[in-house]
Parts: C-alpha cells; sequence; structure tokens
C-alpha cells in the first residue's frame, strides 16, 4: 500500500492542490475557531459518512471513525499544508483510519488474488425488477473487498479523478485504474441480471 | 503479451481503464482525446461505455446514508474539554464515552475553554452586589458556574433552576456559561445534581476569590 507513494505524487496534479476556498475554510479550522471546525463538519460530514459506510458496511463504526478522523482534522490542522485539495487531505485520513479499524476486526483487508479466482456469485436466472437493482447492487458492493468498494466509491459517487484517489489510499495510479477495472468486472459480473434493466 | 507492453501503448486498455473517469469528467483534456478517438473507432468499447454509465450512475444514486451528525460530534468535543480542563468531575451516567485517547488529543481545545470561562468570568463577573430590576435590595452573587448543552432546551434549564433553588446571576458568557447563586448550605449536592443531568456540560463551584 505505500509502495506508490512516490510513484502518485509524481503523476500530474491538475486540480490536486487546495483551492482558495480550501485554505480560507481551513484558516478557521487552523485558528482553533469552532465555527470554522463546525462549517468544515459540515460540509464534509455527508461525504464522509457515505464513504466509509461504503467502506466499512457497519454503521456504529463509521461514526466512530467518521469523528475519529475530524478531530485529527481538528488537532493536526497545522499538517494540512495545500499540498493536496483539502478534499484528498481529509479522505486519506478517513481511509487510513476506516482500514485500522477494519484491521482491528481482524478481517482481511484485500484478497490480492480475488481477481484470479474464477466467480462464486450466482446469477440470477431471470432479471429483477428495476426497483431492487439497488438492493441488489449493494449486495454485490459488499462482496468486493474494501479497497475495490473504495475506488468505485470515490469515482462514481464523490467524483474524483484517479489521481486523487491515489493520493487518498497512499497507491500508484496504475494501482487504482486496475482496482477500479476489477470493481467494475464483478460488480456487472455479479450484476449480470439487472444489467439488461440499465441498457 | 499485454503484460510486457508499456500502459499507454495498447489504447483498447487505456480506453476501458479510464472509461470511468471518461463517465464523470475527470479525464485530463490529452487523455480524454485519446480515449474517445479510440471510442469512436471501437465498437466493443463502445458497447462497455453505455454498461459503465449505467453501473456509475446506479452508485452514485445509492441510499447510503447514517444517522450521524454534529451534535454529537460537538458532544465529544465538550465532553472532551470537560475531561481535560476540570478533573475530577463525575461524568453522567447516560453519557457514552466514544472517544479513546481523546484527553491528551484534545488538551488545547480544552485549555481554550478553560481561558475562555476564566476570562469571561473575570470581565463580566460582578464587581458589586447585583441588583435584579424590581427587585429592591436583592444581593445576591453568583457561586456557581455552569455550562448547558447547546441543544438543551429553556424547560430544562429552568427544571434545573428550580430543583436546586437556583437564581441566575449572569450569562451566558462569551464561552456560553451561566452564572448562579445555589443555596450556601446544598451547594455541594446541587453541584452534584446539576452535573448528573444530560443536559449539563460542566458545572462547578465559585468562590469569590476567583470573581476578582
Amino acid at each position: 500500500m505505500s509502495d506508490g507513494s512516490v510513484a502518485h505524487r509524481q503523476t500530474g496534479d491538475i486540480g490536486n492542490v487546495a483551492t482558495p476556498e480550501d485554505l480560507r475554510l481551513f484558516a478557521g479550522v487552523r485558528a482553533r475557531e469552532l465555527d470554522a471546525f463546525e462549517a468544515l463538519y459540515r460540509l464534509y460530514h455527508p461525504r464522509l459518512a457515505r464513504f466509509l459506510l461504503n467502506l466499512l458496511r457497519r454503521p456504529q463504526m463509521v461514526e466512530e471513525v467518521l469523528n475519529d478522523t475530524l478531530l485529527v482534522v481538528w488537532e493536526r490542522s497545522d499538517t494540512f499544508r495545500g499540498a493536496s485539495k483539502l478534499s484528498t487531505w481529509i479522505f486519506a485520513i478517513a481511509y487510513r483510519k476506516a482500514m485500522k479499524a477494519l484491521r482491528r476486526l481482524d478481517e482481511p483487508v484485500e484478497d490480492r488474488d480475488a481477481e484470479m479466482r474464477p466467480s462464486d456469485g450466482d446469477a440470477p436466472d431471470a432479471p429483477l425488477g428495476r426497483h431492487r437493482t439497488q438492493e441488489a447492487l449493494l449486495a454485490a458492493l459488499a462482496k468486493l473487498s474494501p479497497d475495490h468498494r473504495t475506488v468505485v466509491d470515490l469515482t462514481y459517487f464523490h467524483e474524483m479523478g484517479y489521481r486523487e484517489i491515489a493520493a487518498i489510499m497512499d497507491c500508484p495510479v496504475d494501482t487504482v485504474k486496475t482496482r477500479m477495472f476489477h470493481a467494475r468486472r464483478h460488480l456487472r459480473r455479479l450484476m449480470d441480471g439487472e444489467l439488461a434493466d440499465w441498457l | 503479451m499485454a503484460r510486457i507492453l508499456p500502459f499507454t501503448t495498447d489504447p483498447h486498455r487505456e480506453t476501458r481503464d479510464l472509461m470511468p473517469w471518461l463517465i464523470t469528467g475527470r479525464l485530463e483534456p490529452e487523455e480524454q482525446a485519446r480515449v474517445e478517438a479510440h471510442l469512436a473507432a471501437c465498437e466493443e468499447c463502445s458497447r462497455e461505455l453505455a454498461g459503465e454509465r449505467a453501473l456509475a450512475g446506479e452508485v452514485a444514486e445509492l441510499p447510503i446514508a447514517t444517522g450521524i451528525g454534529w451534535a454529537a460530534m460537538r458532544d465529544r468535543l465538550d465532553t472532551a474539554a470537560r475531561q481535560a480542563a476540570f478533573v475530577p468531575l463525575s461524568p453522567p451516567a447516560r453519557r457514552r464515552l466514544t472517544v479513546r485517547k481523546i484527553g491528551t488529543m484534545l488538551a488545547a481545545q480544552a485549555a481554550l475553554l478553560a481561558a475562555a470561562v476564566t476570562i469571561t468570568l473575570r470581565v463580566e463577573a460582578p464587581t458589586a452586589p447585583y441588583h435584579a430590576l424590581g427587585s429592591a435590595p436583592a444581593v445576591m452573587g453568583g457561586n456557581a458556574i455552569v455550562i448547558f448543552r447547546p441543544d438543551a432546551r429553556e424547560s430544562d434549564i429552568s427544571r434545573l433552576l428550580k430543583a436546586n433553588d437556583a437564581r441566575l446571576v449572569d450569562g451566558p458568557t462569551a464561552a456560553n456559561a451561566y452564572v448562579l447563586h445555589l443555596p450556601a448550605a446544598g451547594r455541594t449536592q446541587a453541584l452534584d445534581r446539576l452535573r448528573g443531568d444530560a443536559a449539563v456540560v460542566l458545572a462547578e463551584p465559585l468562590e469569590a476569590a476567583a470573581l476578582r
């Protein structure tokens, strides 16, 4: 996971530095203004909650990790130098906290050989109704490794570029692309019955 | 074969891998141009793109939400601040401590709060006996300081004041603290009761010396 710390920093960084808005918001946090922190909290809370719930799948754990993350933001605000977007910095903290929490559960974090094995997912006999598609997609996402889920969610919900995702997950950009490719392949295979409804 | 070729020399694979970020508009212009050029010529990739767009839309619309919010976070900050700044305090039994190792993490915040309370008291504490409007010789100084939870209702505050025979002397200060007068005889017990209430963040005695 740390092997890409150099690689991803060497890539282009268009749009990957702190915006003036980021810096303005964060100045108050750094000055220990509770109002500024509340504004930042309200801005990031929904995104982080979604990100962490998708990654962790345990609401109780989400609350703890989310608040731990924002406490680090509050407490270690001096370490944000604006070299990345504020969202990258905050999501990277959340990701590290979440992976640490998962490791505490002693659950496998990533099955690196998963792509090499045949799928054990059962393709439904008939396409499900559109109203059940989301349920099926959630179930399919749950079968992915946390890393694969994270890349899918950061890409499609948070609409982040692969460079920002690489920075958050501290891995090479090619790893992000590969994870995304395998995750998409798994999802589409698991969602085989629903695909017809989508198209 | 694909393994030994540099990634960007295979437009088919590049398109396949970059498709998600084409959909979300997060490719750089030259990447986008290459991918779109390939898509125009490759029916297989075009078909895959349609399926991928559908997947992207579904993921983005997944109903994933939690019921946690700022009140809980603020509670953690307050709890941590109180723990670090004013020990020992009897923690309200029903308030769950979800923070581990938080005392040191929020020491600065705690110090800030403590300083704010102290400064506010020094600035705003009455230097002469407090005279309430309409009651001629009301002479009553504060002898306790209380901070209610930010979401405490007026009815909670009123109930607590009545139950403890307390009078509001001053506040809210800049730190949202209230100076109360509690009957001297039962002040310690009254403070314990206040601390034990879920609507109270902090309840501490206030000595006359502290006001000067």
